[in-house]
C-alpha cells in the first residue's frame, strides 16, 4: 500500500476499467439503510486508519465529481455546493471570533 | 447412348436454372436488409461488451458519463438529502427538518449573523440573478459546443462502420456475381454436352449411312449377278436348243404334230 497503486482488492480482469469513485472491497450496509441501534456497530467496523481514511475521502470526491460536476448538461449547482462548502467550513473555522459578534444578550 | 445419360442431369439443371434465379432474388435483399439492420440498431440488441471472461459487468457495470447531473433542490442541495426523508416524514419532512435547524440556530444565535452575512445575502441575489437571466443562453451555447466536440470525435467511428456496412453490402453483391458464374458454369458444360450430343447424334447417323450404304451395294451387287447369270443362261439355253433343231427333227415334228390332230379329229 504506497502511493500510485490500486486498492489490493482491485482486479482489473473482475472490475474492468478502474473508477476512483468506487470502492472495490467487500460492501457494508450503506449508511442510509444502518438502523440507530446498529450505528455503534457500524461505526465499529469503519476502518480507521489514515490511509484508509484518506481513500474515502478520495472515492467521495470522485463520486461527487460524477454526480454534478462530470455529467454533460452539468450545471452551476457544483461550482455553488463548492461555495456554500468552504462557506461553511470558513465559518465554522472562524466560528470562534464571529462568536463576539452575537447582538442579543439573552436567547430563549 | 452413354452420353446421351450424361447429358440429361444437366438438362434437368437447366430447368433448375429459372427456380435457382428467382430464390436468389428474393433471398438476395433479405440478407443485406438484415445485415443493414444488425450494423445500425445491433448494439442496442447484443450484450454489453465484456472485456474477459471473469469481467463482473452486473456489480461492476463499465463508468459511464451521465448527461443530467444528480438533481439539486434550491440549487446546492441534493436531491436524494430530501427523499432520504420521505419513507418517515412524507414529502414535507426535510422542508421542517431545514426550517427547524434554522429557526434552532437563529434563535440561540449560534448562527451569529454579522456583518458578512449580509454581504453573503447580497452576493446570491446576484448570481441568483445572473443565473436566472445568463444561464439558459450559456448552456445553450455550452451544449452546442458539447456536440460540436463529440461530433467531430465520433465522425471517425461513424464514417468507419459505415465504409465497413457498404464493404459488407459489396462482398455480399460480389458473392452474388459468383453465384452467377456458377450458373454460367453450368450453362457452358449443358451446352458442351449439348454439341457432344449433337457430334454423337451425326456420328450415329454416318454410321447408319454407311452401313446402309454397304448393305445396298451389296443387294444391287448381287441383283446384277443374278440378272447377268440368268441372261447367260437363257441365252446359252436357247442357242444351244437352236443349235439341235435340224430340218430332219422339224420334218418330225410337223409330221408327229399332223399325226396328233388327226387322233384329236377322230376323237373329236
Amino acid at each position: 500500500m504506497g502511493w500510485g497503486e490500486y486498492p489490493p482488492e482491485y482486479n482489473a480482469r473482475v472490475h474492468g476499467p478502474y473508477d476512483p469513485a468506487r470502492y472495490y472491497g467487500k460492501p457494508d450496509t450503506a449508511f442510509g439503510q444502518v438502523k440507530l441501534g446498529e450505528l455503534g456497530a457500524w461505526l465499529g467496523r469503519r476502518n480507521k486508519r489514515p490511509v484508509a481514511i484518506a481513500q474515502a475521502m478520495s472515492r467521495a470526491w470522485w463520486q461527487w465529481n460524477h454526480k454534478f460536476a462530470f455529467p454533460r448538461k452539468a450545471g452551476i449547482a457544483a461550482p455553488m455546493q463548492i461555495v456554500c462548502g468552504s462557506m461553511l467550513f470558513f465559518y465554522i473555522m472562524n466560528y470562534g471570533k464571529l462568536r463576539h459578534h452575537r447582538l442579543y444578550k439573552y436567547h430563549w | 447412348m452413354m452420353l446421351s445419360r450424361l447429358v440429361r442431369p444437366s438438362k434437368s439443371a437447366i430447368s433448375q436454372l429459372g427456380t435457382v434465379s428467382v430464390v436468389q432474388g428474393s433471398q438476395l435483399p433479405a440478407n443485406s436488409l438484415c445485415v443493414v439492420r444488425c450494423i445500425t440498431s445491433g448494439t442496442k440488441a447484443q450484450a454489453p461488451f465484456k472485456e474477459g471472461p471473469e469481467r463482473d459487468l452486473v456489480n461492476f457495470p463499465r463508468p459511464k458519463q451521465l448527461i443530467n447531473p444528480s438533481p439539486v433542490r434550491l440549487g446546492v442541495f441534493p436531491d436524494s438529502w430530501f427523499t432520504f426523508f420521505y419513507n418517515k416524514t412524507g414529502v414535507t419532512g426535510p422542508y421542517a427538518f431545514g426550517g427547524g435547524l434554522l429557526t434552532y440556530l437563529l434563535s440561540k444565535e449560534i448562527w451569529v449573523l454579522e456583518h458578512e452575512f449580509w454581504g453573503g445575502v447580497s452576493f446570491f441575489i446576484m448570481i441568483i440573478y445572473a443565473v436566472k437571466k445568463f444561464g439558459p443562453q450559456t448552456s445553450a451555447y455550452l451544449e452546442k459546443e458539447i456536440q460540436n466536440d463529440l461530433d467531430e470525435m465520433n465522425a471517425g467511428k461513424i464514417n468507419e462502420i459505415e465504409g465497413y456496412t457498404k464493404s459488407i453490402e459489396n462482398e455480399k453483391k460480389s458473392q452474388f456475381q459468383a453465384e452467377g458464374q456458377k450458373m454460367l458454369f453450368e450453362v457452358k458444360r449443358e451446352n458442351i454436352a449439348l454439341q457432344l450430343e449433337a457430334v454423337y447424334r451425326e456420328r450415329l447417323m454416318e454410321v447408319y449411312r454407311s452401313v446402309k450404304n454397304r448393305l445396298d451395294y451389296q443387294l444391287e451387287k448381287t441383283n446384277a449377278e443374278r440378272n447377268v447369270q440368268q441372261k447367260h443362261m437363257v441365252n446359252w439355253i436357247v442357242s444351244n436348243v437352236k443349235k439341235a433343231i435340224t430340218t430332219e427333227s422339224e420334218q418330225e415334228n410337223i409330221k408327229k404334230c399332223i399325226g396328233d390332230l388327226k387322233a384329236l379329229a377322230a376323237r373329236a
